[in-house]
Formats: C-alpha cells, structure tokens, sequence
C-alpha cells in the first residue's frame, strides 16, 4: 500500500504540488491523470528517491521513505520499478543486455545466465526476436515494451509508468494497456500509471485521481469520473476545449 | 551544477566597465571555486568505491579498451612531429654553438620532462577526455543515469568509476609511447636536417646528463594530468542540464578546465619533484 | 553531408557518405582502408571550405558588425582563459629550462635571450594556438552544430545565403586578426612570467632576462606566418566540424569534440611543415 501524506514540492517559485494527499489500494491498476505539467510525473518520482518533497510524508508498506538516501533507497527501488516516458534504454547495449544488466547485479547471475533469463522475459513481452538489437533501431512501442520488460527483472511489487502511451500510435498503446492490465491480474503487481491517454484511462483504470492546479480534485471509480458533476472533471475526460477548465 | 561559458563585460563604456570587469573576475574565481569542490567531491567518491574494489569489470575492461584505442592515432602522429619540432627548435641553437652531441640531451630533456607529457595529455583531453564528457551528458540529458539509479545500480560504481580509471591509465600508457615516439622522430629529423646520425642523437641522450629521473618525472605528470582531466571530464559530464546544447557546453567546459587544470598542475609538480 | 553542397547546380555539389559501419565491423585492414577514405573525403571538402572562404572574403556580401561582434568574443572569451595558461606555462619552461642551465653550462645570461628567441619563433604562437583551438573551436563547433541540428542552416539556405558566406566569413577574418593579437598578449605574459620565475627561482636581475638580441627577421617572419596560418586554420576546421553534424542532439557533443581534435591536429601539422621551412630559410 502506498500513501502520499500532504506532499508540497516546488521548483524556484514556482510550486507545483500544493497538499496532495491520497492512497493507492495494493493490486489494483491505479491512474494519476491531469493535464500536461500539473506535477503528475514529479509526482511519481518521489516514489523511486529521483525527487524529494518540500514537505510530507510518503509511506511505502509500512515504511516512510521521504528522506531516504541513496543507499535506504536501494532496497525501495527493487520494490518499486518504473518505467521512464521515453523508455530510456542504454542506447550502448543491445536489448538483452539491457535487461539482462539488473539480473546480473542483483541476482549476481553470470553474464550468459543473465542473458538467457533476459531473452525469456523479452519473450513475455513478445520482444524475443529483437533481442541483439540496439535501441535506437526500435520504434518507439517496441522500445516500451523492452523497458517494461526491464523494469520487471527487479521483481517489484509496484511498477510506475509514466505516460506509458504519450508517443505510441493506438494498435502499440491498447497491447501496452493489455500488459498492464495482465500485469496485474495475473502477476499481482500494482500499477500506478500517469496519463492523459483517455482510452487507457476507462479501458483499464481500477482507481483514479485527478490532479488539477497542484491539488487533487477527484478521487474514485471509472463510473465516480464518468458520471461526476464536476465541470473541470467533465471537460478533461470528454476532451473538450471550452469550459471551466484553465492549464 | 551547470557548465557555463565565461561571462562577457556587459559594457565598455566609462566606469561601468570597471566594475563589470572586476565582478566578471570574482564571479570567475567563485566558479573555479565551485568546480573544483565538486571534483575534489567526484574524487572521494570514486576512491570510496575502490577500496573495498566494487567497480564494474566490464565495463572497465570495455572502457579501457575503447580510450586506447581511440587515442594511439593520435598521440602517435602528434609524438612524432613534436618530437621533430623540438629537434627544429633545438637545431638553431645546436648549430650556433657546433653542439651536435648534445643534440640529444637537448630534445631529450625537453621531450621527456615536459612536452611529450603536456602535448599528450592535451590531446587526451580532447580525444578522450570530451568525448567521455560528451557520452556521460547525453546520458544526464536523456534520463539514462535516472534510469540506472532507479534499478537501484549506482552510477558511480558501474559508470564513473571504470571511465575515470580508464582515463589515468590510458593517459599513462600513451605518455610512455609518446615518449617513445617523440625520441624516434626526433632523431630521424636530427638526421635529415643536420646530418646528426641516430646513434649519436642516442649517445647524447644516454650520456649521463639525462636520467631515469627524467623520464620518470614526466611519468609522474602524467598520472596527475590523468586525474585531473578524468575528473574534469566526468564531473562535468554528470553536470550537465540544458538538452543538447547543453552537451555542448559541458564538452566546451570539459576541455577549457583540463587544459587550465593541466598547466597548473604542470608547474606545481615540476616545483614539487624539484624540476 | 547536404549542409555542405554549394548552392548551384549538381556538378558543383558534394555529398558525402558518412561510413556507415562502425570501424569495429569491418575488420583491420578494412578498417584502415575506411578510416583513409574517411579521411581523404574530409580532406578534399576541408579543402573546399577553405577556398569557398577566400572566395566569400573578396566576394562575398557585407554584414554590418558581424566582424566586429566575432572579434570581441573571440577576444572575450579567451583572454583570461589565455593569460592563465601562458603565465604557468612561461613560469614552467623558464623553469625547467634553467635547471638543465645548471646542470650544464651554469650560466643563465642568455636565458632571458634563447626563451624569446624560441617564443617569438614557436612556443607563443603554437601553444598559445593550442589554447585558442580549444576555446574558440570548441565554442565555434558547439554554435555551428546547435544551428545545423535545429535546421537554421537549412533556412539559411532558403534564404539564399550560404552558410559559409554568412557564418565561416566573419569568424575566419576574426580569426585571423584575433590570432596574432592574442598570441601577442600571450607570448609577452609567458615571457613576463618567466622572466619571474628566472629572478625568483635563479638570481637572473630582470635586466639580463630582458635581452632581445638573439631575435632577428627570420624569427620574427616565422613567428607571424605560424599566427596566420593557425588563425586560419581554425575556424575553417572547427566550422567544418560544425557544419558536419550529423546524429541529431546529441551530435552537438561529438561535433565539438572532433573539432578540438582535428583543430590540434591541424595546428601541430602546420607547426612542423611551417618550423621545418623557416628552418631551411633561415637557418640563423
């Protein structure tokens, strides 16, 4: 189960997150959505030590991780996996070796073991044949699905995607939707997903919260969005250009 | 931490210019200040992960492989016209005073002590030292170091450490072979301009007035133009913010601190090793 | 390379190829033959710049202070950077220099003479180039390469202007001026420099050190071509660095760098072929 208690971050003067509180239910498919720069991926970064809050607490089962550093993190990131919006592979290794690079340092796997795992976990995700492959040879739903793949050789419990869907054209974003999805059906992980994809949103979402102006402004079920009075909630999940909503 | 170009004077009109002057200065000073605490912090850091040892073989290896490569080329064509150069500049002198035997005490000392060490270490900067920092930065700019630290891997032992390492090394061993060189085409060029044949070139540097201390003395530089530029280069390198031309600036800073950074050096430790 | 195609018909254009197999692939000798290629096609458009340069210097359009604006911050930049390397590097071969003296010959009245000697003659110019290449090359390549990858080049050439017109002019003639001044101001704080260190480390009075009278015409002529060869050479190998970026954003970094190496280079070569002629002329 993962808490964010009161959490207030700001950049310079600008402050981007102001009190945010809420609970991500463990198991379930979890989506923070708002609109571009709102703070939904700074937000996300708190979890894995990339950034810490101004103020706040973060829990993580049972533990507070707000000040953590590096080395108290470490154990956290292995709990908690996360997969960049850009994919951010190591463009100087092939896909295998990509995914192999954490087996061999946590699971101290020799570099053909390590290889060999790495080439049946690229087969989960349908990626097998790209294996010897560098990154920048892949389109960019190939490259997320390595990166998934990636982020799972940890064997976390929670898995963060940041705008897993943002760059990918629609028949790559609904087979990663479906990943998710099977990820935590069948694999127990819990996803917390950022987006403003909207078909990820209600084909997948279990809970959702809306962030707007650094504040959280709804918290609930697809059916709480769907059918919620609330005239800034309408207008971002119908996608329409006029009406109360302001970036 | 950003690389930054050096500040212009904002005007050089009347008495603004001289305060904009000495602000310039100051500003500057705070700067070197500011950079050279963050590679004294890069330093620990790294040695911190070498005892007990806890860095990456592989990309060690690979690291080590790839800088020595990438410089013999170089350092090869550059040692042997600087060692021809000296013996041009020494050759004025030589034939003012009939001293052909001394010819290769002349290039020799110079070669060995000074300028064989400087002129490679320059070129390792530029050959290896930006081309680290260039690497590393696009690596900061594109969320690959994020990455790393977020699969619970620390950068510094599997990426700094082994570059840094890989960068003394390599600057040590080119420096051996340029010394090699540099006396090789030194004594060619002493042959084909002033008739001095190889061997006495040879005798005049084996012949007392220089020593193993020479050589060694530029050895010694080199491994302290080593860590500087290997320093220089990763901690700029892990600085750097700013999207492409970003990189750019690193790479520009990278270079600009390993040369100011090696000349200081240069003399201190000539001071220090009592020339 | 299209940033590099003239603008005029087929015939006149070049194109090169960047070898697209990384040298590992290829084996050793194929490696080599690549890497010869590589670097006669490099050779032959470096050439070519060189020349559209002087082409553009007679005949090329004016821009009101462009020159002006490259002179001031090739001067800015590199002043302070300049005076501190030249001032330890006057201070170290001063210093090593008498302490061979001792050990030979302990008589230092004509140190101050044979350091100016080889100062005006090499060191100030070629080390002081040395320098030069790295700030003002790197800052050349690191300006030209953001503007290739953020296609300005292209809308340059829309506009019919060529890149080198606009761009490599200025900084060439800039250059060159901006070279011989600095080195100037180089070669005067090294000598000051070690004419401290000989009164600090050796007991050499400041009058002694302060002979010019081993400096004569061909120094002087070989010291002066050496700055306008250097001046030259780069911006137009830093600027074809530059305007050779290729690899998106991140060929910003790499652009820069060649042009570090291949400006040092340069400068090292031209050392050797213009040292070795004043040599043969001027033997004195």
């Amino acid at each position: 189960m993962i808490q964010f208690k009161n959490i207030i971050k700001s950049f310079g003067p600008k402050t981007v997150l102001q009190d945010v509180s809420f609970d991500v239910p463990t198991g379930s498919v979890f989506f923070i959505i708002g609109a571009s720069g709102v703070g939904k991926s700074v937000l996300i970064k708190h979890l894995v030590g990339l950034l810490y809050p101004d103020s706040g607490e973060i829990w993580l089962d049972d533990q507070e991780i707000s000040k953590f550093d590096e080395e108290q993190m470490g154990p956290i990131r292995k709990k908690c996996a996360m997969v960049f919006q850009h994919s951010t592979l190591f463009d100087s290794m092939t896909c295998a070796e990509n995914v192999a690079l954490p087996l061999r340092k946590h699971k101290k796997l020799s570099l053909k073991a390590a290889l060999a795992e790495a080439r049946q976990r690229l087969e989960i995700v349908r990626m097998e044949e790209f294996a010897d492959r560098y990154p920048p040879e892949l389109g960019d739903g190939m490259r997320k699905r390595v990166a998934i793949a990636r982020a799972l050789t940890v064997d976390p419990t929670y898995v963060l995607f940041d705008e897993p869907t943002t760059s990918l054209d629609p028949v790559s974003a609904r087979r990663v939707d479906v990943l998710i999805r099977e990820l935590s059906d069948k694999l127990g992980v819990t996803s917390i997903v950022v987006s403003h994809d909207l078909t990820s949103i209600f084909s997948i979402a279990d809970r959702i919260v809306m962030l707007y102006r650094g504040k959280v402004r709804l918290q609930g079920s697809r059916e709480d969005f769907k059918n919620t009075p609330d005239g800034v909630v309408q207008q971002f999940i119908t996608g329409r250009a006029t009406g109360p909503f302001e970036l | 931490m950003a690389a930054r170009t050096s500040t212009s004077a904002d005007s050089d009109k009347g008495p603004g210019a001289l305060s904009a002057f000495l602000s310039g200065v100051g500003s500057s000073f705070l700067e070197i200040a500011e950079t050279a605490g963050g590679m004294t912090i890069l330093l620990a850091r790294v040695v911190a992960r070498m005892v007990p040892p806890r860095i990456d073989s592989r990309e060690l290896l690979k690291n080590l492989y790839k800088m020595g490569v990438k410089s013999l080329p170089i350092v090869a064509v550059t040692a042997l016209f600087t060692g021809a150069i000296m013996v041009i500049q020494a050759a004025t002198i030589v034939k003012r005073y009939g001293a052909e035997g001394l010819l290769g005490w002349g290039a020799g000392f110079g070669t060995l002590r000074e300028i064989a060490p400087l002129l490679t270490a320059l070129m390792i900067s530029g050959r290896v030292g930006a081309n680290n920092t260039a690497e590393l930065g696009t690596m900061v700019v594109t969320e690959q170091l994020d990455a790393l630290r977020v699969l619970a891997i620390d950068p510094i032992s599997f990426l700094i450490a082994p570059r840094f390492i890989s960068i003394v090394s390599t600057l040590f061993m080119m420096t051996l072979f340029a010394d090699a060189l540099a006396l090789f085409g030194a004594a060619y060029t002493g042959e084909a301009l002033l008739g001095v044949s190889p061997t006495t070139f040879y005798n005049g540097l084996t012949s007392g007035l220089l020593g193993f201390g020479d050589v060694a003395t530029g050895l010694i530089k080199s491994i302290v133009f080593g860590l500087v530029i290997g320093l220089a280069s990763c901690h700029f390198g892990l600085a750097t913010t700013g999207g492409a031309p970003g990189v750019g600036r690193a790479v520009n800073s990278t270079v600009m601190a390993s040369a100011a950074g090696v000349f200081v050096l240069d003399y201190l430790t000539s001071f220090a090793l009592g020339g | 390379m299209s940033n590099l195609a003239a603008p005029g018909p087929e015939s006149q254009r070049m194109s090169h190829e960047p070898i697209e197999h990384p040298y590992e692939d290829l084996g050793a000798v194929g490696a080599l033959g690549a890497a010869a290629i590589d670097l006669m096609v490099g050779g032959r458009e470096l050439y070519s710049v060189f020349v559209r340069t002087l082409y553009y210097v007679a005949r090329g359009k004016r821009e009101k202070g462009a020159l002006a604006r490259q002179m001031y911050e090739m001067g800015n930049r590199s002043v302070f950077f300049l005076s501190v390397t030249m001032g330890f590097l006057g201070m170290i071969l001063v210093y090593q220099a008498g302490l061979q003296a001792k050990r030979v010959v302990p008589d230092y009245t004509l140190l101050g003479a044979t350091y100016l000697e080889l100062l005006v003659r090499d060191f100030a110019a070629s080390l002081g180039a040395l320098m030069l290449a790295t700030r003002v090359g790197a800052g050349i390549a690191a300006e030209i390469g953001s503007m290739v990858v953020t296609e300005q080049i292209d809308a340059l050439r829309m506009c019919a202007a060529d890149p080198i017109d606009f761009l490599i002019k200025p900084r060439f003639l800039a250059s060159i001026v901006m070279t011989m001044v600095l080195v100037i101001w180089a070669g005067t704080i090294a000598f000051v420099a070690g004419a401290f260190t000989a009164y600090f480390a050796f007991d050499v009075p400041l009058q002694t050190f302060f002979n010019h009278q081993l400096v004569d015409f061909g120094d002087m002529a070989v010291g002066l071509t050496k700055c306008l060869a250097y001046g030259a050479a780069i911006p137009i190998v830093s600027g074809y660095c530059g305007l050779s970026t290729f690899g998106g954003s991140e060929g910003v970094g790499w652009a820069t760098t060649r042009a570090v190496v291949n400006t040092s280079l340069t400068i090292i070569i031209l050392n050797f072929f213009i040292s070795g002629a004043g040599f043969l002329i001027f033997p004195g």
